[in-house]
């Protein structure tokens, strides 16, 4: 009986009908592919871009106050900063950040760390798009660390 | 090098052939799969069909150096490996590519170690560095895509230098600067 069942099987193709049915259950529905550079997906909220600087939303001004935490915390010392007093401001004028984004492993420790409130100083954006030509170009300055700072996007 | 590369001089004829191979160029570049650490999960999930690396023309994994073009160098490189690495990039036929993926390929990462490589481009010349840790899918694509960029802009046909940067100096934090 069971040598039966299987000839029965396969002389009228039973199990490649069973696949193919697989097959045309899943083909009427639209394409899962998503069309990257014309549509952009939202990143979790808990993601960890690239580091950026933050200013004050209204004023624009400068919320880093040059602790050195983030340097300091950096495992991998990527963060290098300083500043300078100057009379009648009360914190630390921000001269420069470079950032040495080449060997960052975007942990987050900096962002974590960094005590300025309500507005944090140092966030983790939502930016990925990542490409440079070339390895000096991966050291990130003060002035392309702000928050907004249009990353090079792919146009054909 | 093949019989018309880098042969003629600037003309109507060539200028126009030249865009004709640099888009059969960039639109069919075959990647070989060179997975070394997490960052081939990323790799894998760029050729899945989510995010299909296939409308780039560059779905074709090949496992061997000689059919492909292009080298996505995704992971860590360990100073055992690089050796191999070159010789799989010698093995590539020209005109051939790296994209360097991640922060460990870029520059060793997290590792400053005895034992990994700072930096891919110490053993073969890079053209896009992508970073991320791991990049997403997207930062993938859009390392490709300036890929096909630089190479829309590359001269085939033409007499032109092409400067190959290998060994590049890792990118120094100076302090103290006044």
């Amino acid at each position: 009986m069971q040598r039966l069942t299987k000839l029965f099987r396969t002389v009228f193709l039973v199990d490649l009908i069973k696949g193919l049915l697989v097959t045309l259950k899943y083909t009427p529905q639209p394409a899962f592919t998503f069309q990257y550079p014309a549509e952009r997906r939202p990143v979790a909220p808990r993601f960890r871009g690239v580091l950026r600087l933050q200013v004050e939303p209204e004023t624009g001004a400068q919320t880093c106050i040059v602790c050195d935490q983030c340097a300091k915390v950096c495992p991998d010392e990527l963060i290098l900063l300083g500043g300078h007093r100057e009379p009648g401001h009360k914190i630390k004028i921000l001269d420069y950040f470079d950032f040495n984004l080449s060997r960052c492993s975007f942990c987050g420790l900096c962002a974590e760390v960094c005590p300025t409130k309500p507005v944090k100083a140092l966030i983790m954006s939502e930016d990925y798009e990542l490409g440079t030509y070339e390895r000096q170009k991966q050291i990130l300055r003060v002035d392309e660390m702000y928050d907004g700072v249009e990353i090079e996007q792919y146009t054909r | 090098m093949g019989l018309i590369d880098h042969r003629f001089e600037d003309n109507f004829i060539t200028t126009n052939l030249d865009k004709v191979l640099n888009w059969a160029r960039q639109s069919s570049l075959w990647p070989m799969g060179f997975g070394l650490a997490c960052c081939a999960i990323e790799m894998m999930a760029t050729s899945a069909s989510r995010f299909d690396i296939a409308r780039f023309g560059a779905e074709v994994f090949r496992a061997s150096p000689r059919q492909a073009d292009l080298m996505i160098v995704a992971g860590t490189v360990t100073k055992k490996m690089a050796p191999v690495l070159r010789r799989l990039y010698d093995q590539m036929p020209e005109p051939k590519w790296v994209i360097s993926m991640g922060s460990c390929s870029n520059a060793g990462g997290p590792f400053p170690t005895y034992s990994v490589l700072q930096g891919v481009d110490k053993v073969v010349p890079v053209d896009v560095y992508v970073s991320g840790c791991p990049p997403r899918p997207e930062a993938l694509l859009y390392g490709l895509m300036r890929l096909q960029d630089k190479i829309r802009k590359e001269s085939t046909v033409l007499r032109k230098e092409r400067v190959i940067m290998v060994g590049q100096s890792e990118p120094i934090l100076v302090e103290d600067r006044g």
